[in-house]
């Protein structure tokens, strides 16, 4: 692509996420989401095969189903108060309807069966920016709607994404399918918590896009799309195989990684709230998410499957650098230890 | 009338003939001649009670020749359909099948251990050892489309292998639209999940094709195509060209998925892409091209695998125009 509109349309996608968390007038809002849904398509069709297009076209029609949504409650709640300024939804039937739509938009069950199609279908580095950079806009409008959520349903699609999450990733052999789920089970973690505590699902927010860029770019520097190729990078390069480990055990929450932290403070905050059955089964279900990191692990990190060759070298000669990969490596393992200061959040 | 179409094919019809009265059935005349012409298990023949048409054929070729062809109803048998029972017996297994697939889960994919999958260097899978091997295929031709050619899939010799066999015409249908025919194919079924649902097949851990077949000396083409849910690329798919020896002994043909080249509507892309292997639906193999003659293929087993030596990702583009030009020049 021609580097001047491919940055043309880059600056659109960050432009148009900036315009939906700054906005406060609802249709500026809704202008900074197709803004971003316009502008992310060539991006994740950049390079361009017949599974890419269907991938594309999949979440073009998803997203803007979701718009159309946000824009009948919109004009729902504008009926009702008056005003466009995103302050509080007044009609319950518009928070329904716009708690649905923003999940359409992060891949909330049951509206996620378009996460795992389309992440599959695209380039690692066009997944990269799907599962992290686009869950800002919605995740943001989620928490500036907070006090009028529907609880139920919103603790619901929540548990029930942590559940899918966690079901549907368990047979996966192919790495994008499973960060897809991963990402689904993780929106279920964050949209738990929304009601009670946002600046939570900020929190766990960050460290979630810490976690899946670091994952991500490991990925593309091995150059790994199915767990049989990231099982042979022990042969290339054993560092990045731990990493790998590392990386993958704080994705599945375990301590005393910086992943435990999120699932930590949750927790906590739920049972605060006198809610304890509701923590208990996320806790139970977020081990499934955990046996399958562990599987991947099994076969990358912690055993040295058959490979063709003995060598170190790869035939083909490949000079990847890949940009902040060892802060994020640090960040997305070590940041357990700063947890007293959360206590700043409160 | 798809969904009885659906219970019969399910269904335990009780009945002492493979050749059900249509004159019973009149408003399932043609469905019932569809499911008749599926390769049905036939009861063996009975000494002493042997219809006359069957003593008349007698040979082992009649017989071979109607275990493909259209079954005949024995105008004194009439089978026994119970409705309640067919859709107690397809709901029972499509709910066995969803309990196979949630205890699968928790074993690995496809049911596997996931270190087993990942070791695998070949798998089989499709081979031809029984009737229900058989099932898993549709033979297809011009006849379709008003053309004459024929073609018929039977188990080979000793229920080891798979024999195409038929006519191929050239004779343009007269519909004043087609100006060449002549083709006939064997394309496997979609997988098929509880309650119907389409599955694909996930190739990804293989790099090859590899066929055992005993061929006419003609050459075939091998097309794939990947599951998608999209209309746009519902005529997309992968092929290849398989040339077969004719010889007495089997030929081990192993094609590189990535030496398949794309084409759309039958008409191969300047834009060549790689081929996915996460989402195989289906597999063909056509043969076309020809005036009135026989065509025979044996078929061993179908198989992919993962040979150590092959590692590119796609054909280059020159490549396959190279191969066109040559295969232009000499007439069939």
């Amino acid at each position: 692509m021609n580097p001047l509109i491919f940055t043309t349309i880059l600056m659109t996608v960050l432009l148009g996420t900036m315009i939906v968390m700054m906005s406060s007038h609802w249709l500026m809002i809704w202008i900074g989401f197709e803004m971003n849904l316009l502008a992310i398509i060539p991006i994740l069709m950049k390079k361009y095969n017949p599974r890419t297009m269907e991938a594309s076209t999949k979440y073009f029609l998803t997203q803007a189903t979701a718009s159309m949504l946000l824009m009948m409650a919109i004009i729902i709640n504008l009926m009702h108060s008056g005003q466009w300024t995103i302050t509080k939804v007044f009609n319950p039937t518009a928070s329904i309807i716009m708690t649905s739509a923003l999940a359409m938009k992060l891949g909330l069950t049951p509206f996620h069966f378009w996460v795992p199609e389309v992440t599959q279908g695209i380039s690692l580095t066009s997944g990269l920016i799907l599962l992290t950079w686009q869950k800002l806009a919605p995740m943001s409008i989620l928490y500036q709607i907070s006090p009028s959520i529907n609880l139920n349903i919103l603790l619901t699609m929540a548990v029930l994404s942590i559940l899918v999450g966690g079901w549907g990733g368990l047979n996966q052999t192919q790495l994008r399918k499973i960060m897809a789920y991963s990402s689904i089970a993780h929106m279920g973690w964050m949209t738990a918590v929304l009601v009670y505590n946002p600046t939570l699902t900020m929190l766990n927010m960050l460290i979630y896009i810490m976690m899946t860029l670091t994952m991500f770019m490991l990925f593309i520097h091995s150059s790994s799309t199915t767990t049989l190729s990231l099982s042979h990078t022990w042969n290339k390069t054993p560092l990045i195989t731990t990493l790998i480990l590392i990386t993958l055990l704080s994705m599945g929450g375990l301590p005393p990684l910086s992943g435990f932290m999120p699932k930590w403070m949750i927790i906590q905050e739920l049972t605060k709230n006198s809610s304890i059955i509701l923590p208990t089964l996320m806790a139970i279900m977020a081990l499934l998410n955990l046996y399958f990191y562990m599987r991947l692990t099994y076969s990358t990190s912690l055993t040295m499957f058959p490979s063709t060759n003995n060598m170190k070298m790869k035939w083909q000669f490949e000079t990847k650098r890949i940009t902040l990969l060892p802060p994020l490596i640090v960040m997305s393992s070590l940041l357990l230890p700063l947890t007293p200061m959360l206590s700043i959040l409160d | 009338m798809a969904l009885v179409h659906k219970l019969l094919n399910g269904t335990c019809i009780l009945r002492k003939c493979p050749k059900p009265s249509v004159a019973s059935y009149p408003f399932l005349g043609t469905r019932f001649a569809d499911y008749c012409s599926s390769s049905l298990q036939k009861p063996a023949p009975v000494p002493g009670k042997a219809s006359s048409q069957r003593k008349t054929e007698g040979d082992l070729q009649g017989h071979h020749q109607r275990d493909v062809a259209l079954d005949i109803t024995c105008p004194e048998e009439k089978p026994e359909v119970s409705f309640d029972k067919a859709i107690k017996d397809e709901l029972k297994n499509h709910f066995w099948r969803l309990k196979d697939d949630i205890v699968n889960r928790w074993i690995g994919p496809e049911g596997r251990p996931l270190h087993e999958v990942l070791l695998e260097q070949a798998r089989v899978v499709w081979k031809f050892r029984g009737k229900e091997d058989l099932d898993k295929w549709i033979v297809t031709s011009d006849k379709t489309i008003g053309g004459r050619s024929e073609a018929f899939l039977k188990m080979g010799k000793n229920n080891q292998s798979a024999l195409l066999y038929g006519t191929l015409s050239s004779d343009t249908p007269q519909d004043g639209e087609s100006s060449r025919s002549g083709y006939c194919a064997m394309i496997s079924r979609i997988p098929r999940g509880p309650f119907e649902r389409k599955r694909s097949y996930d190739w990804s851990q293989f790099n090859t094709l590899y066929l055992r077949v005993r061929g006419d000396g003609r050459p075939w083409m091998v097309n794939i195509r990947e599951d998608t849910d999209i209309i746009q690329r519902k005529n997309q798919m992968y092929s290849y060209f398989m040339f077969t020896r004719g010889g007495p002994y089997w030929q081990d043909v192993k094609i590189p998925f990535s030496k398949f080249f794309f084409s759309n509507q039958g008409r191969i892309r300047d834009a060549q892409y790689q081929l996915l292997l996460d989402k195989f639906w289906r597999l063909g193999s056509p043969r076309s091209r020809c005036l009135h003659i026989w065509c025979l293929v044996s078929v061993h087993f179908l198989a992919c695998s993962q040979p150590p030596s092959c590692c590119i990702l796609m054909a280059e583009r020159e490549q396959v125009l190279v191969f066109l030009l040559i295969k232009a020049l000499i007439p069939s």
